[in-house]
């Protein structure tokens, strides 16, 4: 097998410091901070602290009108990046798109609710964009991408999750070319959020400082084309920098709290300094995470200590000129890597200038000119979530991990599902009414969680809680990765939080509700569960958020960063999508909504003792419409081999439209088989929702287990995602 | 007997949902965080939001909080100082 290397050839940017990368960048220069009042909307108990908002009229840059304000930060930071990168001449099959992401359209969400709360007025428009999936669907359909797609969730690492992800698929020769970096726009939840956990500095964040108080929220958008190197060059791009190692994992410590010892980012930053095949001498310059937070500083200056010894490297941490975006700030960061090397020119800090004695060192306090060969980017995240990531000149040697091909053993399957339709009520504020759901009600398995399980987690999170102690991980073996689809997130948490800010205008916040309502929420439990220290992943992909897990997982063992891996999705009935989906008719001749959690115990084959099944193939896309079938079967005949197929289980009978879809593909595939392939379906079971493929997944299984040959699993979104699995005995 | 210590226990364990606890369980002097009864920094926050609501004392530095908590006879002693100052 070749190796293939992750250059970056492309990049974009808008945040508060400027638009385009040489706009920050002389912001950057010039020390000009982004921060100022919020004028985003009105908070009358926070509104005195100073923000990092893009006060740019997004549609006169051209961002498209469709689309949620994150989605036209991360529209216009694409076209910058596309651009730069004259990409043309590509295979649209082999490009792709990974965003990091951490509350999508909340703040259009946030419209819907205000008007809902303060008038009783039911405008359900803005509500359209709220998934985080919405700007990587977006920037596909604008930029005809056809390749792998996945949006992950989690927390602030987000988009440096994705852009490590976006090289494992370049990696794994799923793509050649990956638009890879995150977006987050200012939003009530994240606001709120923070200042109930009094994490907020009133003026405004110093990183490091002795007298720091806190973090400053920003929003904004940053994206980095990355290329398989072989392919750059067949087309002439120019290469910026390699992405030479990147490293993830999680403290499984705190729901909040980074370990005191900062032991995951140590970790993350020795995983990340592994596969570049660099000693920590070899690093010139380290962007910190940095927030200003006294934990996360004291955590991160002790890790940087760790891993490097009596010589850390400069470092510099920029969160006080574009404030914490949240999901955006590792692209923006890595950015931040790559233009240095470009320029050779270190960056400097803002609202630093007392060392605290208790961190030890210092930052650098004026902007440098440096040959810089290697640089470093940290990201941590709520959950204990830790990813590095390395930038290099072009000339530089790399060592990408060793792709494998593995065989994967599905040893265990966790499910919660409802037993049946049965009629939910909707609750106020919205207008009264019934819908018949497939509802997990008070689902049973409760009592196996610990107390502070059952007082603080999420019914989401106890959902999967449940379902992984189902598919009985038995403790870590070995690295325990893990991963976790959702389409929606803990959307009860979140709503019922903005829900009573809006109502009680700031007052009597709900801090635990903000933490439970962030998509790696149930992930991270997971991880404290079961002390699983590898990747921990919230991967949200609306109808192939399993799938999109499930890649992650099979990944991790095929490179061997991980030997087990939990993978699954889980959604909830929301009485918010209920009342929306019923009053836009999406369950008329059609399965009724559902909601349940996945979760399975994947390991590579030889370590399977009793295996329930095997994974041969995973394969993520977006479909073109109209849909041409042949394409289809070529398609998954280029991921699967037909001749071992006897079933294809799919999605049909959620949205009408996709059954002919289905149809159509399943013909097709059995006429590239020469018989008759069985076309079977299993939302009938679980009702239909984002995480509904995970059952299907368990259904493939027992049909394996049944003797019934090899199932394809098979699954379309109505967003144009697409995804494929092979499951056999 | 305390009347506001055995109010404040009835709140905390609403609060926090501390199922399976009762009132009597509790006691004034027991530390509240790491041992005792084992709460976290997710649970200092809630009551921040408790002590506004029920009290009407505001804690704007989480630190300022942390010390108040360590017990609910510390708790009950914050209340009445802050109370008498207004």
């Amino acid at each position: 097998m070749t190796t293939r290397f992750p250059v970056v050839t492309g990049l974009g940017i808008i945040a508060a410091p400027g638009c385009g990368v040489d706009e920050v960048w002389n912001a950057l220069r010039a020390g000009q901070s982004g921060l100022g009042p919020l004028t985003l909307f009105p908070s009358p108990r926070y509104g005195r602290s100073p923000v990092a908002e893009v006060r740019r009229d997004l549609i006169a840059l051209g961002a498209p009108a469709r689309g949620s304000r994150s989605d036209r930060l991360a529209w216009l930071a694409a076209r910058e990046a596309v651009g730069e990168a004259r990409l043309t001449g590509f295979n649209p099959d082999r490009a792709g798109v990974v965003l990091g992401c951490s509350v999508g359209g909340s703040f259009d969400s946030e419209r819907f609710l205000t008007s809902l709360i303060k008038r009783g007025k039911m405008w359900a428009r803005p509500t359209r964009f709220h998934e985080c999936a919405s700007a990587t669907d977006l920037i596909a359909d604008s930029f005809g991408l056809f390749g792998p797609c996945t949006t992950l969730a989690t927390a602030c690492s987000s988009s440096a999750l994705a852009i490590a992800t976006a090289a494992e698929l370049i990696v794994a020769d799923e793509a050649e070319v990956m638009l890879a970096g995150g977006s987050d726009s200012l939003s009530r939840i994240t606001w709120g959020g923070f200042h109930s956990l009094m994490l907020v500095d009133a003026a405004g964040c110093r990183p490091f400082d002795a007298t720091r108080a806190g973090m400053s929220l920003g929003e904004g958008a940053a994206i980095l084309v990355l290329e398989e190197e072989e392919a750059a060059r067949r087309r002439g791009a120019t290469v910026l920098a390699r992405l030479n190692g990147w490293g993830a994992c999680c403290d499984a410590h705190h729901a909040t709290a980074p370990h005191p010892d900062g032991a995951g980012a140590v970790a993350a930053m020795r995983i990340a300094l592994r596969r570049a095949g660099l000693s920590p001498e070899a690093i010139d310059y380290v962007n910190a995470h940095g927030t200003g937070t006294r934990d996360n500083d004291i955590a991160e200056a002790k890790a940087l200590k760790t891993t490097f010894g009596s010589r850390v490297p400069r470092f510099s941490f920029t969160k006080r000129f574009f404030g914490h975006a949240l999901g955006a700030s590792g692209a923006i960061e890595a950015l931040v890597c790559v233009e240095a090397l470009r320029r050779q020119e270190l960056p400097t800090n803002l609202g630093f200038a007392t060392l605290d004695r208790a961190i030890g060192i210092e930052p650098l306090t004026a902007v440098q000119r440096a040959p810089l060969r290697h640089v470093m980017s940290n990201s941590f995240g709520f959950g204990g979530n830790n990813a590095v990531l390395i930038f290099s000149q072009p000339d530089t040697v790399a060592h990408p991990p060793q792709q494998r091909a593995v065989a994967v053993a599905v040893t265990g399957i966790g499910v919660v599902k409802s037993s049946g339709l049965s009629p939910v009520q909707i609750l106020p504020p919205l207008p009264p009414g019934t819908v018949k759901a497939f509802a997990c009600g008070e689902f049973a398995g409760k009592d196996e969680l610990t107390p502070v399980q059952r007082r603080r987690a999420s019914r989401l999170a106890q959902m999967v809680l449940v379902a992984a102690k189902r598919s009985q991980p038995g403790g870590a073996s070995g690295r325990l990765a893990v991963a976790i689809g959702t389409g929606f997130g803990d959307l009860g948490d979140a709503a019922l939080f903005i829900e009573n800010m809006i109502a009680k205008d700031e007052d009597e916040p709900m801090p635990t509700r903000f933490i439970n309502s962030v998509h790696n929420a149930p992930a991270a439990q997971i991880a404290m569960d079961v002390g699983a220290r590898a990747l921990n992943s919230a991967p949200t992909a609306r109808d192939i958020s399993f799938e999109a897990a499930l890649w992650q997982g099979v990944q991790q063992l095929a490179i061997s960063e991980a030997d087990t891996a939990l993978v699954g999705a889980a959604d909830e009935l929301s009485k918010y999508v209920l009342a929306i989906g019923h009053r836009w008719s999406r369950w008329k001749n059609a399965t009724p909504p559902g909601e349940g959690a996945t979760v399975i115990r994947l390991v590579r084959n030889p370590d399977a003792l009793a295996p329930l099944a095997h994974v041969t193939a995973v394969r993520l896309g977006r479909y073109r419409l109209p849909f041409d079938a042949e394409q289809e079967a070529e398609w998954i005949g280029e991921a699967v081999d037909i001749a071992q197929v006897d079933v294809v289980l799919s999605g049909a009978g959620g949205w009408p439209p996709l059954d002919r879809l289905y149809a159509d593909a399943v013909a097709a595939l059995s006429a590239r088989a020469g018989r008759a392939l069985e076309h079977r379906m299993y939302k009938h079971l679980c009702g239909d929702h984002y995480s509904a493929s995970g059952f299907g997944f368990s259904q493939a299984v027992e049909l394996v287990r049944a003797n019934r040959g090899g199932v394809l699993l098979y699954t379309l979104s109505p967003s144009g995602a697409k995804a494929v699995c092979c499951v056999r005995a | 007997m305390d009347e506001l210590a055995a109010e404040l226990k009835t709140r905390l364990i609403q609060t926090l949902k501390l199922q399976g606890i009762t009132p009597d369980q509790i006691q004034d002097d027991a530390p509240l965080f790491g041992t005792g009864l084992g709460l976290d920094s997710i649970d200092a926050l809630e009551l921040v939001v408790m002590l506004e609501k029920y009290y009407g004392i505001a804690i704007k530095d989480i630190e300022e909080g942390r010390s108040a908590m360590g017990s609910i006879h510390t708790l009950a002693e914050f209340i009445r100082t802050k109370q008498s100052l207004k």
